[in-house]
């Protein structure tokens, strides 16, 4: 189970997708030198950070792409992600562990004091 | 014994049944010892056995073997057996790593001959064999190469010359399942897998020597080709990063089916469409072309591991006597015929992290095998023990035809990396005799053989239910993780 925090929606969902990536990596040895974006929708907060998190998931899994730093900014039930990172290069990345999916279980989005608080379970 | 508010009813030693409530369709049934249900029933996992019971088509029995434990919906251990036309046919009820299964290839070679060059021979091979994160595998496959994985599996392999006739005749299927349509599995799926067919990957993947222990049914043992203190091979791996988008993306799919509808149960991720729908219909076309790509993909590390063998040790093929035993997978949804209700149904077996185990005089077993029961391989840990098993005599009364896969988590794999912190895993495997080689110290750290229950008491449930009975017990001499 990981858990992030951010001090609004885009923060938080920004918070999520540096989480991800710091599964994969030490994001300290990944270089800020390409940037990609990615889109994606929900209805609700959930869905929006599911629809993120599994296209973050897939610039790894398809394009080997690592991310530095990641921002996010929402229009509406659109949300795009923008990433500064730098495709895999094995003489310099160590990659703990293969994350075969980010899952719908116990995800969670909710409200706290000072900002929101998100919940999440990949499958490993 | 009580799981929460649920009684549950002790049926012998070795079974266990939880009764219907709610929404259930049928009883749970766990097979499992008194002591390993007193911890089974601390776990989700009972839960997860009540929640598949709610869904439609489900006969007789929701199921949990020995080694169950939390999964994604199903539980890792379960098996759920629906009717054709009513029942529904559920991604989670598989898994992600498609059709991920185990291979065990025999030698002539005495685990005593090979010791002295043991080290070596596994540098060798964890150079050689493909493992880890981001790794890629010895064969380039274009796109029209990938669509005949897809539909062939094994059969590709050998079109190739990376498989024999041996291998095919004792891959479960034929290493080649039906239906399969790669027209089924997204463009990303595809992608995700075409530079990773022949690689290990990580996690609990991972290529082992063996020594054969003990032996405890001598006549199957002469048919599976295997002696006490001869070296073996054991290969665990799967469908790798196109499994796990089939899954992914089916997973979709089906949510929205349900949504539409109006398919209500108890976790969403039991997504599920009934097996007659377009949806369900294209699940398993994707499925069975993930699941050969599986037995492509073991098939390829099987060559590659072999290839090494005959290099390293400058032998011949038929010196070295290492033939493939047989290959099973544990990850599967399969239309099987079984008895239901007293009358012979063609029913789809979910089985997740569970194996197939026909008995003897089953047609699907290789001839070699039919008068002994198909062969049953259960993994354990790496530092213990693993163990060659036949399909036994209740299988098909007691479980569609199935067993458990291994030992299952005893401890989750946070837990398993704070219990070791500081150790070094490396030297603790080799204190207990197995040379350890691995791409990844955290995942090797997440894999320690506390993080697992004893597979020998698992085993010995299965062995006195008489779902699959004992032939050998492996013992680990080295180990290759990804």
């Amino acid at each position: 189970m990981l858990e992030a925090r951010g001090r609004d929606l885009p923060d938080l969902f920004s918070s999520c997708i540096l989480a991800l990536f710091s599964l994969l990596v030490d994001r300290r040895t990944v270089r800020g030198e390409e940037v990609r974006a990615v889109e994606g929708a929900g209805e609700t907060a959930e869905e929006q950070l599911f629809s993120l998190l599994r296209e973050a998931l897939l610039l790894f899994a398809v394009d080997k792409f690592l991310a530095r730093s990641a921002r996010v900014t929402m229009e509406g039930k659109r949300v795009t992600l923008t990433l500064a990172g730098e495709p895999l290069d094995p003489g310099r990345h160590s990659v703990a562990r293969e994350i075969k999916a980010v899952t719908a279980h116990c995800m969670s989005v909710e409200r706290e004091s000072g900002g929101y608080l998100a919940r999440f379970v990949v499958d490993v | 014994m009580r799981f929460q508010e649920v009684e549950i009813r002790k049926l012998s030693d070795t079974m266990w049944e939880i009764p219907r409530g709610g929404g259930m369709r049928v009883p749970g049934l766990v097979f499992a010892s008194e002591a390993m249900m007193r911890d089974i029933v601390h776990e989700e996992a009972v839960r997860q056995v009540m929640n598949v019971a709610h869904l439609p088509g489900i006969l007789k029995h929701s199921i949990g073997m020995p080694d169950i434990h939390w999964g994604y919906g199903f539980p890792i251990g379960g098996v759920a057996a629906m009717d054709e036309r009513e029942g529904v046919v559920s991604p989670g009820g598989v898994g992600y790593d498609i059709n991920c299964g185990v291979r065990l290839l025999r030698s002539d070679l005495t685990a005593d001959a090979l010791r002295p060059k043991l080290r070596e021979l596994v540098a060798a091979l964890h150079r050689e064999v493909p493992s880890g994160v981001g790794s890629t595998g010895f064969v380039r496959l274009t796109e029209k190469d990938e669509e005949k994985v897809l539909t062939q599996g094994s059969r590709w392999a050998a079109s190739r010359g990376f498989a024999s006739a041996q291998d095919i005749a004792c891959t479960e299927s034929g290493g080649s399942l039906p239906g399969a349509d790669p027209d089924a599995v997204s463009a990303v799926a595809r992608k995700r897998g075409r530079d990773q067919l022949g690689t290990l990957g990580s996690g609990n993947h991972f290529l082992e020597i063996d020594e054969v222990a003990e032996v405890f049914d001598d006549e199957a043992a002469r048919a599976f080709g295997l002696f006490p203190g001869q070296a073996a091979l054991l290969i665990h791996s799967g469908s790798r990063g196109l499994g796990y988008q089939v899954c992914d993306d089916y997973l979709q799919t089906m949510t929205d089916y349900m949504r539409r509808n109006a398919i209500d149960l108890p976790d969403r991720q039991l997504a599920c469409a009934h097996i007659r729908s377009p949806e369900g219909e294209r699940y398993l076309s994707a499925l069975a072309a993930a699941g050969n790509y599986a037995f492509a993909n073991r098939q390829l590390l099987a060559h590659q591991a072999r290839e090494t063998f005959l290099r390293f040790l400058g032998m011949g093929p038929n010196d070295l006597g290492m033939r493939l035993v047989y290959d099973c997978g544990h990850n599967n949804a399969k239309f099987e015929e079984h008895e239901v209700d007293g009358r012979i149904r063609r029913v789809l077996v979910h089985r997740k992290g569970a194996t197939r185990c026909f008995p003897s005089g089953n047609a699907e077993i290789p001839e070699q095998y039919r008068h002994v029961g198909q062969p049953v391989l259960i993994p354990g840990d790496m530092g213990n023990a693993s163990y060659v098993l036949a399909g036994g005599p209740e299988a098909m009364r007691l479980s569609f035809g199935s067993t458990c896969h291994g030992a299952g988590r005893r401890m989750s794999r946070t837990q398993a990396r704070s219990s070791v912190r500081g150790k070094s895993i490396v030297q603790e495997m080799e204190r207990r005799g197995v040379i350890v080689a691995c791409a990844s110290l955290k995942t090797l750290a997440e894999e320690i053989p506390e993080a697992y229950k004893d597979v020998s008491e698992v085993v010995g449930v299965v062995h006195d239910a008489g779902v699959a009975t004992r032939v050998a017990r492996l013992k680990p001499l080295a180990v290759v993780k990804g």
